[in-house]
């Protein structure tokens, strides 16, 4: 079995060459005989940590169900400079309240998504399906069966989201409408 | 929209914030913040007049009115003019009961809206690290250059290969015979001990095509030496061999 240091090391490198974030499940499964989930735990806080300290461009983080190596925000700025264009699209105003009503009231359907929003979203909602933050789930089961609507795996790395139960609650969001609603 | 018209009522907002709404919701939000007074309490009569004065300055600005704003205006002016209409005491909801409980959902979506703004923002300069790990063997991408004639045979004895190991030939079955001398035999006895034989059921439960087709051959012959009749109530039903009472020359039957 190996040590805790060992361990850590072995997952870093797994989460290295993953980009895309990693199960502790698969983890455990990839780590060998005998690893528990309580030790690729205790092994993804030591690389937590290692990165977390000075000196480090990277950093651990927990978003969409697993655990995936990233970038830091503060380097931005030298990254867009070397990347040369990445700079992200941003979201409109109109994609993010479609967004933020699909992901609140999810799975909701088209017809929904226009009465919360007065306004009919449809270009919209293909613009955040065509990112793939958005993805159909399905019909419901009502009169014109229409397709209904929820997030993706995508929008919980957008939005660096461990899961969807991390979203604001609404009453957080509450906290913010008065100050929010007055200034726009 | 005449110029005058407009001009004789009232200032004209600057344009670049007209732009801004997200729709009639997002609109009328704004014109009841700007009344600063609670959104139970809407002056209806003068957010109303507010509203309709945007949308007249949208127009005149040539912005596209979407459909949407247009429905909230005749159903502002439908919420004004019950409010003019005397109400009885408690008898009936306030007319602006609906629109003031979409305007609050709006306002969440609004909020929440922001959060995700809000989120967003602390995740710029954030990117998934991926090491550049060689690919696996089998997406190795050949150089359309380094193809000549012997790697495509090779690659092609490599899939036929591999076909013919995971599609091992399929298991070969004689042929069993059945002999039309047997099956008479056989079809003979059986009409002995019934008076009345469904043959045609007998033909379509044979496992083996050959041998129905050996068994219809079988019953044709039995006719045929005056052994057996065959009869049919009507077309496509049951066909039934009934003895007529002649031996069968057992002797004389050739083997077909």
């Amino acid at each position: 079995m190996p040590e805790p240091k060992t361990l850590a090391a072995m997952v870093e490198a797994i989460l290295a060459v993953a980009g895309d974030p990693v199960t502790v499940d698969t983890l455990v499964a990839v780590a060998g005989e005998g690893v528990e989930r309580g030790q690729v735990e205790e092994a993804l806080e030591i690389v937590r940590l290692r990165h977390e300290g000075e000196g480090s461009g990277l950093r651990l983080e927990n978003v969409a169900g697993g655990w995936r190596l990233a970038t830091r925000p503060e380097h931005e700025g030298v990254l867009r400079e070397y990347l040369g264009y990445r700079s992200r699209a941003r979201l409109s105003q109109a994609a993010l309240e479609t967004l933020a009503v699909i992901a609140y009231r999810q799975p909701i359907t088209m017809p929904e998504i226009n009465f919360l929003r007065g306004v009919n979203s449809t270009a919209v909602v293909r613009t955040l399906l065509e990112r793939s933050l958005v993805a159909v789930a399905g019909r419901k089961q009502v009169v014109g069966t229409p397709l209904l609507y929820r997030t993706t795996k995508e929008f919980l790395v957008h939005f660096g989201l461990p899961d969807l139960s991390a979203l604001p609650t609404p009453e957080e969001v509450e906290q913010v409408t008065g100050e929010d609603a007055s200034g726009s | 929209m005449d110029t005058a018209l407009l001009g004789s009522e009232g200032p004209v907002r600057p344009s670049v914030f007209l732009a801004v709404f997200e729709g009639p919701l997002d609109l009328l939000l704004h014109l009841v913040r700007e009344e600063k007074v609670s959104i139970w309490d809407i002056p209806m009569a003068r957010v109303c007049d507010q509203y309709h004065e945007t949308l007249r300055q949208m127009e005149w600005l040539d912005l596209e009115v979407a459909g949407e704003y247009l429905v909230y205006a005749a159903w502002l002016l439908l919420i004004k003019s019950r409010l003019l209409l005397p109400r009885h005491e408690g008898e009936e909801k306030d007319p602006r009961q609906e629109l003031v409980e979409r305007l609050i959902e709006y306002e969440k979506v609004k909020a929440a809206a922001s959060e995700l703004a809000a989120l967003v923002e602390l995740r710029r300069g954030v990117e998934g690290v991926r090491f550049a790990a060689p690919p696996a063997p089998e997406e190795v991408e050949l150089d359309l250059e380094d193809v000549d004639v012997l790697a495509l045979g090779k690659a092609l004895a490599n899939v036929l290969q591999r076909h013919s190991r995971e599609h091992p030939p399929s298991l070969e079955l004689m042929p069993m015979r059945f002999s039309v001398r047997e099956k008479i035999i056989e079809l003979f006895d059986l009409i002995g001990r019934q008076r009345s034989f469904p043959l045609l059921s007998h033909l379509l439960t044979r496992p083996d095509r050959l041998e129905g087709v050996t068994l219809l051959l079988a019953a044709l012959e039995l006719v045929r030496l005056g052994t057996a009749r065959a009869h049919q109530r009507r077309p496509f039903a049951e066909i039934y061999l009934t003895p007529t009472g002649a031996q069968l020359p057992v002797d004389a039957l050739t083997d077909a």
